[in-house]
């Protein structure tokens, strides 16, 4: 004889019979689910923006003696000259050669006036209009190209500053390496790591710092196999004491750093749904143990264990779902983009749907796995006593 | 009719298409091309050629244009190969690269930045060029069948410009093994 199963409305029902205890579980579901998505959503946030990062044809020019470091990189001023004019295959367009000279460093930098004054570690690249060619995930979305005087600010600049976003608004002022600037425009990167930049252009900032030198040069070439070519000059002109590294691999190469990191996050993710985990068992344990009598009852009018065990798995999976669903609005509306700082800048967190799948699948996990437990210890009690039960 | 609109289609096309590739390079790049389609026999020699010099001693005496036999061990550098290049570096055969951090002996160098005035001395960066004097645009792991560490004997010319940057041009490998 084939078993019957329990109405599929039975379950819905008794979740609404017990609505505190429903919305408490239901919370706490909702509060793994959204650990999970935050974890996950960090990892994906800085992962993003070291891959966005680099482009496969550009390659990046600095100083031998500078370790993976450009910050501390001098390298001379004619190098792009000198580069453009011995190496074959850079990018050109319309007579202009994707060759962009940078002067970057970390600087403490000054916004606002009076009393609103606050300082900040921030990130500063001297650039020419040539930037843009070999950063083409650039946009300007507010303002304009920076002047004489003048500063683009990243997105996520004011995060890496610790400053209010209004403070780095057009018109603003900052100040570093003694000298006043006015925000021009705000610029998006795709989620690149130069979000969280200000640029100004090259010329001023050379000449605020008394420095002749650049910090990188940054190439595109017209194939990645021209890359190798780069790599031959700086190896070649050994005087110039360069280094050539192709833009990807030197945010890969940063990416590693950050791998204690992200496995740090991995683990806090299985360390909140392991104590998810537990916390939903001993919620189920607690509202199974309360409806022993009811069980048994339903034994007694020929439901077999196996549908009474399916039945409350079906409730409690029900509201893990629920909590997901709660747990991925949540985070959509509170946790995307929002900008955390980290050494290398600024990344927002990211809810995207891999952190989605592994937010959902917890808690379906702990949905499924907190209810079998407590099911099966109360469908082994005999049916006569557990009728007695209080 | 239909002449003219295959004509007026064309048109658009040669002109959208020369509009649109207006990137172009002031000459022309090496493309790496298979080492499979390359002989790479003809860069290799079957015996070694007599009165090869050291590195450090053909980076001293060799002026620009002169004819060189240099030996020396491929290495030199954390990576020794240009990618898709028949270009390696070549470390002096006296000298020995250690590990970062440890005890450096005599004639021993590291890749960190203690050894690096040293290591610019000894080492040098060699070229496989064609007949026309071009570098050879395949990699010579590939090529040529070289691996890290050997030891190897290279026949070619001198480059020296007046930064005293030294390359060898070379037009034929020995491999000692």
């Amino acid at each position: 004889m084939a078993w019957r199963l329990l109405p599929w409305d039975y379950g819905v029902r008794n979740l609404f019979r017990r609505p505190s205890r429903s919305a408490l579980t239901l919370g706490g579901l909702s509060i793994v689910a959204l650990l999970v998505l935050v974890v996950v959503g960090f990892i994906r946030g800085l992962e993003a923006s070291l891959a966005a990062t680099g482009r496969p044809n550009v390659m990046l020019v600095y100083a031998l003696s500078s370790g993976a470091d450009i910050e501390n990189s001098a390298i001379p001023g004619r190098t792009p000259a000198l580069l453009t004019a011995s190496v074959a295959g850079v990018r050109q367009r319309h007579g202009v050669k994707y060759v962009s000279p940078e002067l970057y460093l970390g600087t403490r930098i000054e916004v606002g006036g009076g009393d609103g004054k606050q300082k900040g570690l921030g990130l500063v690249r001297g650039v020419t209009t040539a930037a843009p060619l070999v950063r083409q995930q650039v946009r300007i979305v507010e303002g304009a190209w920076p002047g004489v005087g003048e500063v683009l600010v990243g997105r996520l600049a004011h995060s890496k500053l610790g400053v209010a976003k209004e403070s780095l608004a057009v018109g603003q002022q900052v100040k570093f390496d003694g000298r006043e600037w006015t925000v021009s425009g705000i610029f998006t990167a795709g989620g690149a790591a130069y979000e969280s930049e200000l640029w100004c252009p090259l010329a001023d900032l050379q000449t605020a710092l008394k420095r002749q030198d650049l910090s990188l040069v940054a190439v595109e070439m017209e194939t990645s196999d021209a890359a190798a070519d780069v790599d031959l000059f700086c190896r070649e002109r050994v005087d110039l004491e360069l280094k050539s590294v192709a833009e990807t691999a030197y945010y890969a190469d940063l990416q590693k750093h950050y791998r204690p990191v992200r496995m740090l996050g991995w683990v806090v993710v299985c360390l909140v749904a392991g104590s998810g985990v537990f916390a939903g068992l001993n919620t189920m344990y607690g509202a199974v143990v309360g409806r022993i009598r009811e069980l048994a009852t339903l034994q007694a009018i020929g439901y077999r264990r196996r549908a009474i065990l399916l039945t409350l798995v079906q409730e409690a999976t029900l509201l893990s779902c629920a909590g997901a669903l709660v747990a991925c609005v949540l985070g959509l509306l509170f946790v995307n983009g929002t900008a955390i700082r980290f050494t290398m800048g600024a990344f927002m967190l990211r809810v995207d749907s891999v952190g989605i799948s592994i937010a959902c699948a917890t808690a379906i996990i702990l949905g499924v796995v907190g209810a079998i437990p407590p099911a099966t210890k109360a469908m082994r009690l005999p049916v006569v006593e557990a009728i007695k039960a209080i | 009719m239909r002449l003219a609109i295959v004509t007026f289609t064309l048109s658009v096309a040669v002109v959208g298409f020369t509009g649109c590739s207006s990137s172009s390079t002031d000459e022309a790049a090496a493309t790496a091309v298979p080492a499979a389609s390359l002989d790479g026999s003809k860069y290799l020699l079957a015996e070694e050629p007599d009165g090869a010099m050291g590195v450090i001693a053909a980076r001293e005496s060799a002026k620009d244009g002169d004819p060189v036999v240099i030996v020396g061990r491929i290495g030199g550098s954390d990576n020794p190969w240009i990618e898709g290049r028949a270009a390696f570096m070549l470390l002096d055969a006296s000298k020995l690269m250690v590990a970062i951090g440890e005890d450096l002996g005599e004639e021993e160098i590291c890749m960190d930045d203690c050894c690096a005035a040293e290591r610019a001395d000894c080492t040098t960066l060699v070229k496989v060029v064609d007949a026309d004097g071009k570098l050879v645009a395949a990699d010579s792991r590939q090529l040529l069948g070289l691996t890290s560490d050997d030891m190897v004997v290279v026949r070619g010319k001198a480059k020296k410009d007046d930064s005293d940057n030294f390359t060898v041009l070379a037009d034929a490998v020995y491999i000692r093994r």
